[in-house]
């Protein structure tokens, strides 16, 4: 589905991914863990467009996509959820929504999809002609995901899904994610909570000081003792 | 009963005037946080691209309006753009203070060097005959002005909120970096702000020039004005441009009438003071948090 062929880049003359290489498999949930710093959320920025490569390669079914830029990666199927809260404020719920679409090519079939999405998110019906500010959190980032959705993403790029959110609106998220991915979509996913991500992904991706680590299945990544002395402040090789 | 009507009704067209400024002055906040002190200036010019337009290339005056909207649309919305803005921004909103302050300067004085530093009469769009309402006497001219700038106000309003360019553009002003990567075009948004507000400016000067004469020093009073006008209504909405324009236009008139018109400029000043102590989000505004 897209493989990233040592990725170097960061910000300004800051370099923050020191080549970066992994390849996703089609219908999986890969999720990137690491320390702080790591690069984990800059990965998705490069992929998207939103930071300078200096060298490496995106490949997206084969296809080289580096340097594309955010409407181009959308138009190839890719979309993208940042961290933190990335709603437009004083819009309505519905507006959010109609501008997620903005890219599409055949523009009349825009109040169907949003419509398809609310269907799938009954809270964003109900609230829809109410400023997206009003939201609670966990209606945000439904919001978000929605807005995300409506383009049809093969694969979608998830920072930190579960900042901020209640435990129960945290399983509600996740359970959207495997949900979308039983559906065909490809998830590429950042979390800090490490052990409930990497218990519904496929994959796991262990990225520190911008190098990939350790790739490998979600399951062992889970058992390894390595990763969760990582994540207690060492490091893999224990110096 | 008579006077105040009148000084009402002219205090509201002068300051939907004003209003016009102040509401181009808060789009460019919003949408690429420019403080244009050159506004004035660029309320100022316009007047004389209908006068190079009319007295220098002889057209007519519907041509020499034309004429004076592509000029402004190319110089105060994309070569302003371009030229200063785009370098600049990556360095924070000081150095674009400093240099819209340079470039009102630049445009005064180049028109006093190369046009004229007379004040020059310019044609009235709108008839100036006067109507007698109760007692009051009422300018034609005043409420067409009125009207045109509520209008376009309205309209603008309308584009900003019913179109789908608009909610772009508002998307680009409220939260640049979701607007990017949801493709939304942000540099065209950006500069559909720019053209906008070079419009907005035209609107203002050709209708503030058939009373003020157009003067190359016309655009330092008015763009203070436009300012004050975008404080005291709210920095960050246009309803609130459109209030506080209208509320200096009055204030500025009854103040000169009842209280003292040695003093006039001054009332304007003093309410923006009161506004800041009192309520520093401005009348309309909304408190704006900024992560650095």
């Amino acid at each position: 589905m897209i493989e990233l062929k040592n990725l170097i880049g960061g910000y300004g003359n800051m370099t923050v991914l020191n080549g970066v290489s992994f390849k996703i498999e089609p219908a999986t949930i890969t999720t990137i863990i690491g320390p702080n710093g790591a690069g984990k959320s800059t990965v998705f920025k490069a992929i998207f467009g939103l930071l300078k490569v200096q060298s490496g390669q995106v490949l997206l079914n084969g296809e080289d996509v580096t340097r594309s830029t955010p409407a181009q990666m959308l138009a190839k199927g890719v979309s993208y959820v940042p961290q933190g809260r990335n709603i437009i404020p004083q819009l309505s719920v519905y507006h959010n929504l109609e501008i997620g679409g903005i890219t599409l090519k055949d523009q009349s079939t825009l109040s169907v999809r949003i419509e398809k999405v609310m269907d799938r998110f009954p809270i964003l019906r109900e609230k829809q002609n109410q400023q997206a500010i009003v939201l609670s959190g966990g209606q945000q980032k439904q919001l978000e995901i929605a807005r995300a959705l409506l383009l049809d993403p093969k694969l979608m790029l998830v920072d930190e899904p579960s900042i901020g959110l209640s435990p129960q609106l945290v399983r509600e998220t996740f359970q959207s994610l495997t949900g979308l991915r039983d559906q065909g979509v490809t998830i590429l996913m950042v979390e800090q909570n490490a052990k409930s991500a990497l218990a519904l992904s496929d994959f796991g991706v262990v990225l520190e000081l911008g190098k990939v680590r350790m790739h490998e299945e979600a399951s062992s990544l889970l058992n390894d003792p390595r990763v969760g002395q990582l994540f207690l402040g060492g490091a893999i090789d224990g110096k | 009963m008579g006077e105040f009507f009148q000084l009402l009704v002219s205090g509201l067209a002068t300051g939907s005037i004003y209003a016009l400024a102040a509401v181009g002055f808060t789009l460019l906040w919003q949408a690429s946080q420019t403080i244009n002190f050159a506004q004035g200036e660029f309320v100022m010019l316009p007047a004389f691209f209908v006068l190079i337009g009319t007295q220098v290339l002889g057209l007519n005056l519907i041509l020499g309006l034309l004429f004076a909207l592509v000029v402004s649309l190319l110089l105060l919305g994309l070569v302003f753009k371009r030229l200063i803005i785009d370098p600049m921004l990556p360095h924070g909103v000081l150095p674009i203070v400093i240099s819209t302050i340079a470039l009102g300067i630049l445009l005064r004085d180049s028109v006093k060097e190369f046009y004229s530093a007379e004040a020059q009469p310019f044609p009235a769009i709108f008839s100036e005959r006067t109507l007698s309402v109760f007692g009051a006497v009422i300018s034609l001219q005043d409420i067409a002005i009125l009207i045109t700038s509520l209008t376009t106000i309205t309209v603008l309003q309308l584009f900003l909120t019913r179109t789908r360019t608009g909610r772009c553009m508002q998307a680009t002003a409220q939260n640049r970096g979701v607007a990017e990567i949801l493709g939304v075009n942000v540099n065209r948004m950006i500069l559909y702000t720019f053209l906008i507000n070079a419009g907005l400016a035209l609107m203002a000067s050709v209708l503030i020039s058939p009373i003020y004469l157009a003067k190359f020093s016309n655009g330092e009073s008015i763009g203070l004005i436009a300012f004050i006008a975008a404080i005291v209504g709210g920095f960050n909405q246009v309803r609130g441009a459109l209030a506080g324009g209208l509320l200096i236009g009055v204030v500025d008139n009854m103040s000169a009438a009842y209280i003292s018109a040695e003093y006039r400029t001054a009332f304007p000043l003093m309410l923006l003071i009161i506004i800041i102590l009192v309520r520093p989000q401005g009348l309309f505004g909304t408190a704006e948090e900024r992560s650095v």
